[in-house]
């Protein structure tokens, strides 16, 4: 059994080293098609998980005046609750929020430093249509900071979905023109394997080789071409992963770009690519070969 | 008469309407038979050869093998029949970067013989056709009657019932010709069947026995030639 699969892995690495440079050509395109398409997924991934992060789209956030008692505290809770399309709202203390921000930003000197943050509401909405109609109605309740005591995130959450769009707009359309291109690379490499080795098959078929015995190595040529640009694209996402951390980390210590999983990063761009080879000297294979 | 081992009945092969390689062929083979098929280009002779070998099909009537339908052989079967036979092409089909016994190997890998069997068998084949001392050389240090020989050899990695040899002569010189004749004629003394098609007048004269000749895909004689 071993010394099979020595025999058809060998038929494939002769192969490879025929066609080098046409290997090399369908492997740095299979690279690139499966870092745009797969990168792009995972950007996607990373993106939807930034969201998550943040106040949901149903939610306001609203700031009080400095100075307001508990009484008055409770009163403003009233009258937002009482409002149509209010679902809930729960008070967020100022000292809460003042402990949250330094353990969330360690390196911010807030020692001497008097809280400067306020009292302030989560308010759910029942409703994400009813948002600017509640908005205007909680900021005409007296204890509310006037300006921008009332804030929501569906500016940030369109740009967000917008990024989304963009990202999975350049995936579909550049990874799947990159996709097509390095399926026609691997197609034309392992059908100019079939040319290059003629003689071979012709003598294969003559002394009663199977099918699989000629066409296996082609699959494994074609896999191996998938594989090794998926180890580069694995490779190109940790790298740009990388430098768009540092990039963000450097412009603002705000945004940070959430870890990456490089193991299933690997994993998952690995079946890709092996599935996509295989599917690309499949086609190639497929039919007679003389 | 001896059973037939190779039977066609009523063959027909037609290329396109106009163009037909056997018409209403029939024609049998015994078990250890040496056959010449003689005749011109496109008489059918190598059509015949490749009819048994399953690289063609025909369009009318049945080739069989012991009784097998070859024509109704499933295309998975086709491999497990080669192996029963041996080819010897007329090109010879060495492959040029590999030594001689590089080319015995690689055909024996390919039918899924073991490195051991493979390293075991080789010298043996080689051996068997006179050609072992040339086991490292390249196709293009022998002469075309050493490469034949090698060919011959490829040929008997299964150790075939059957030999089926396309012009094995036809890029040789009379000396070299008879050689492997003479090689084809002492594995048929061994029991092997062997057809051998070929337009070499002089070769089948030399060497005699049965000798089918054709013409535009029909049998215009088959008789056996006794040599003086």
């Amino acid at each position: 059994m071993w010394d099979r699969i020595e025999f058809l892995f060998s038929e494939a690495f002769t192969a490879l080293r025929r066609n080098i440079l046409m290997s090399l050509a369908a492997i740095t395109t299979s690279c690139v098609a499966l870092f745009l398409t797969g990168g792009v997924g995972f950007a996607i991934k990373g993106v939807n998980e930034y969201a998550a992060t943040l106040p949901s789209r149903f939610e306001v956030r609203v700031f009080l005046k400095d100075r307001v008692d508990k009484d008055q505290i409770r009163a403003t809770a009233e009258q937002i609750r009482e409002i149509p399309g209010v679902a809930s709202a729960v008070l967020l203390p100022r000292e809460a929020a003042w402990q949250r921000f330094k353990q969330e930003n360690p390196d911010y000197p807030t020692t001497g430093l008097e809280n400067p943050l306020p009292d302030a509401f989560n308010v759910r909405l029942t409703d994400v249509d009813d948002i600017e109609v509640v908005a205007g109605q909680i900021k005409k309740i007296p204890t509310v900071s006037p300006g921008d005591g009332v804030q929501f995130l569906r500016r940030e959450r369109e740009m967000l979905s917008q990024a989304i769009s963009v990202l999975r707009l350049v995936g579909v359309a550049l990874g799947g023109m990159m996709l097509i291109t390095g399926a026609i690379l691997i197609y034309n490499t392992i059908r100019m394997t079939i040319v290059a080795r003629r003689r071979e098959f012709r003598i294969m078929r003559l002394v009663g080789a199977t099918r699989a015995t000629i066409v296996v190595p082609l699959l494994i040529e074609g896999m191996m071409h998938g594989m090794a640009g998926a180890i580069l694209a694995s490779l190109m996402v940790k790298g740009a992963h990388q430098f768009l951390a540092n990039q963000l980390e450097s412009f603002s210590g705000v945004v940070r770009v959430g870890p990456l999983d490089f193991n299933q990063v690997f994993g998952v761009m690995l079946t890709l690519g092996l599935a996509y080879g295989l599917a690309c000297s499949l086609f190639a294979v497929r039919g007679k070969m003389e | 008469m001896a059973a037939s081992h190779i039977e066609f009945s009523h063959v027909e092969v037609a290329y396109t309407k106009h163009v037909t390689a056997l018409k209403d062929f029939n024609f049998s083979v015994a078990k250890g038979e040496f056959v010449f098929l003689v005749g011109s280009t496109g008489s059918g002779k190598s059509t015949i050869l490749k009819l048994i070998s399953r690289e063609e099909q025909a369009t009318a009537g049945t080739v069989s093998l012991d009784g097998l339908d070859l024509g109704a052989l499933h295309e998975r079967d086709v491999p497990t029949h080669r192996r029963r036979l041996g080819i010897v092409p007329q090109d010879f089909g060495l492959l040029p970067r590999k030594r001689m016994w590089e080319q015995i190997g690689y055909a024996m890998r390919a039918v899924g013989k073991t490195k051991r069997e493979v390293r075991k068998g080789v010298e043996q084949i080689l051996e068997a056709v006179n050609i072992g001392h040339r086991a490292d050389a390249f196709p293009g240090e022998l002469s075309g009657g050493e490469q034949q020989r090698v060919a011959v050899a490829r040929a008997l990695i299964n150790d075939p019932e059957i030999i089926l040899a396309d012009e094995p002569t036809g890029n040789l010189d009379p000396h070299h010709s008879a050689e492997i004749i003479r090689l084809l004629v002492e594995l048929n003394q061994k029991g092997a069947t062997v057809l051998v098609a070929t337009h070499d007048v002089t070769v089948v004269e030399q060497f005699g026995g049965r000798v089918v000749t054709l013409q535009g895909g029909k049998i215009i004689s088959d008789e056996v030639r006794n040599v003086g």
